[in-house]
């Protein structure tokens, strides 16, 4: 399957390129780091802080992947040979989301041992649910962030531009992440957990859909 | 800049579109090979036009710029496998070490493609636009950089597609190089099209 | 395609400024003898001009958004055109709104900044259409336009999606509407009238920089001019066999 392939080809560069994802990791634990201290040392309200703190890492370190891989693309002739392989885009975008959902999920594993030990919060009983707030937010994180990564290719300060565009869309996913994260950590829950994980789904489904329209227009935008 | 610039390439043909810098070129060569739509003006294949059937027209078309559209981390093996796989190419695999055996690259088959000199990404290069056996081949600047035996392989390529029937647009600076194999030469000059 | 639009449309432009200079000017008289709330003072009045604009913001990147739309189906220059300027023109009106709430916060409640979730998404609004600007002003090429379309359709999308979370967010912690009656209803609705009416002259005067840009991108590119069509023809053979 097509996807499959673009997949792979993404998560072998990404594997291969062991600079980069030395550097991922250290920029996340290193923003981890300062937040945790700007916090501490005596924290008021750990799950929250630390929701809020592990959740701006993973955005940061979000738009380094996805600068990364239109690099990756860049060097290799701009998507040249990607279109005139003549295979469908809308699957070589979900290749390349399903790429970045499974960085950004090998960042987030990385992040949330360092956060729950940081702030002593967590336990392993809640790890799967935290793990499903992740995957909804992760995955719509990858869906829009895909598409404005393909849309930004052409642009100077990509990275900048790319951060502007993505932290204000995807509030309602940012703060649904952070509430729900919180939630669980903590004692007392949010009345609104439904709501919000309702939010976070339609933020992604919007994602993937509106780019099963878009992706193809912007895929042969050209220079 | 293109201006009333107008081709018909038909099988056999190796066509040599040469002209000065920033003349449009490689703009032609773009449009040509549908990845840049004319802003006025038509390209068909086989008499159709090419809007209609994008992805098959594409897959019809081996296509090689200045750039090489390879990716730097990945083999040439890897590379070759994934866009015969994208493009629906039949034992993707074998044809694939096939053709860089045929291109003298069996044993730099599994390294990857970053620390290739210029020769021999262009004949892995060569070799991906090759991949689907396609009618018709675009090479922009093919030449550059390469050695003797490097510019010996882009022409074997060009022998071999004349000898099958098949079709090519070879764009570059100067004719030396393509001299031996080249049927027909044109210019671009002032966006239009000239015999030479 | 002329230097400058067409006569009938400069005729209806007249009109149009007419009417918005006229409807402004008859709500600007509305505003001052307006009765002054009791409890803000004359400040409240600001409302007469952040509500209004507010309407108008949403009508401009609501045309963006339809005009993106039209773009990618026609691929016609005039929506992008149209497109272009109504998100400019829409950011401007999203600016005066993000200056006279604060102002009207801070007299009402005493605060600059109180997250009114309706406040917090036109700043969310405000920050992506203005990068909408820079993204549009550092494309050169064909590209331009289609970007353009794509982003004033994918913010626009957003913005249901964005309103309820903040809502969702914030709690209902502040009364959504502000309710008026009678007297200051009539000057809200005639200010906001007056306020679209002006948002359509002001486009209509972008767009007209946008046609005269057309018409010099024309010229430079020797479009309409009559100019021989390129043809390119090529004929491959299939291999057969090996």
């Amino acid at each position: 399957m097509i996807l499959l392939e673009v997949a792979r080809k993404d998560l072998t560069l990404y594997a291969r390129d062991v600079r980069f994802l030395a550097t991922l990791g250290l920029f996340s634990a290193s923003l981890t780091l300062i937040l945790s201290m700007a916090f501490g040392p005596i924290y008021q309200d750990a799950p929250r802080e630390a929701a809020a703190t592990m959740w701006a890492s993973l955005f940061f370190a979000g738009v380094l992947g996805l600068t990364r891989s239109l690099d990756m693309e860049r060097e290799a002739g701009g998507g040249d040979a990607l279109r005139m392989s003549g295979a469908d885009p809308y699957a070589i975008y979900l290749g390349k989301t399903l790429a970045n959902f499974l960085l950004l999920a090998a960042v987030f594993a990385l992040l949330l041992p360092l956060t729950s030990v940081f702030f002593d919060v967590g336990s392993l009983s809640g790890l799967p649910r935290v793990a499903g707030v992740a995957a909804i937010a992760l995955l719509g994180y990858s869906a829009w962030g895909t598409l404005f990564a393909a849309l930004a290719r052409g642009l100077q300060a990509r990275e900048l531009l790319l951060s502007v565009l993505l932290f204000p869309s995807l509030i309602p996913l940012w703060i649904g992440a952070v509430k729900l994260t919180h939630a669980l950590w903590g004692e007392g829950g949010t009345a609104s957990v439904g709501d919000w994980v309702k939010v976070m789904l339609v933020m992604d489904v919007l994602g993937l859909g509106v780019a099963a329209w878009l992706y193809e227009p912007v895929q042969e935008a050209g220079e | 800049m293109l201006s009333g610039a107008s081709l018909a390439l038909e099988p056999g043909e190796v066509i040599l579109l040469a002209g000065p810098n920033g003349s449009g070129k490689t703009t032609f060569a773009r449009i040509l090979s549908t990845l840049l739509p004319p802003d006025d003006g038509e390209v068909t294949l086989d008499d159709e036009p090419v809007s209609e059937h994008r992805a098959l027209t594409r897959r019809r078309i081996g296509f090689t710029t200045h750039v090489p559209l390879l990716y730097r981390g990945l083999t040439p093996v890897e590379n070759l496998v994934f866009f015969a796989r994208l493009a629906e190419v039949r034992d993707g695999g074998l044809r694939a070490i096939d053709l860089l055996t045929r291109f003298g690259l069996k044993d730099a088959m599994h390294r990857p493609v970053a620390n290739f000199s210029r020769g021999m990404l262009q004949r892995v290069v060569l070799c991906r636009a090759l991949l689907n056996d396609p009618p018709i081949l675009i090479l922009d600047e093919p030449y550059a950089g390469l050695d003797e035996d490097g510019v010996a392989a882009v022409n074997t390529v060009l022998r071999e597609a004349r000898a099958a029937g098949r079709s090519a647009l070879v764009i570059a600076h100067g004719k030396e190089r393509a001299q031996s194999v080249v049927t027909r030469t044109v210019h671009l000059r002032d966006g239009r099209i000239e015999a030479a | 395609m002329t230097r400058t639009v067409p006569e009938g449309w400069r005729k209806a432009a007249r009109f149009v400024w007419i009417a918005a200079l006229v409807l402004v000017a008859l709500s600007l008289v509305m505003v001052v003898r307006a009765p002054t709330e009791r409890v803000m003072g004359p400040v409240q009045k600001i409302v007469y001009v952040h509500v209004p604009s507010a309407i108008a913001t949403m009508i401009a990147f609501g045309i963006t958004f339809a005009a993106g739309i039209a773009f990618l189906t026609t691929r016609q220059w005039f929506w992008d055109a149209l497109g272009a300027a109504s998100a400019e023109v829409g950011l401007v009106f999203a600016t005066v709104v993000m200056i006279t709430g604060p102002l009207w916060a801070r007299s009402a409640w005493n605060t600059w900044w109180t997250w009114e979730p309706r406040l917090t998404t036109f700043f969310i609004l405000w920050i992506l259409y203005a990068a909408y600007q820079v993204i549009r002003s550092s494309l050169r090429g064909p590209s331009k336009r289609t970007i353009s379309a794509v982003l004033g359709i994918v913010f626009f999308v957003m913005y249901p999606v964005t309103v309820y979370s903040v809502n969702l967010w914030r709690g209902s912690m502040h009364p959504q509407n502000v309710t008026m009656q009678g007297n200051m209803r009539q000057v809200l609705l005639t200010s906001m009238l007056a306020w679209v009416v002006f948002y359509v002259a002001v486009l209509e005067r972008r767009l007209r920089l946008e046609w005269a840009r057309r018409a010099a991108e024309e010229e430079r590119l020797g479009v309409g001019a009559p100019a021989p069509r390129g043809h390119v023809a090529a004929r491959g053979a299939e291999a057969r066999g090996r």
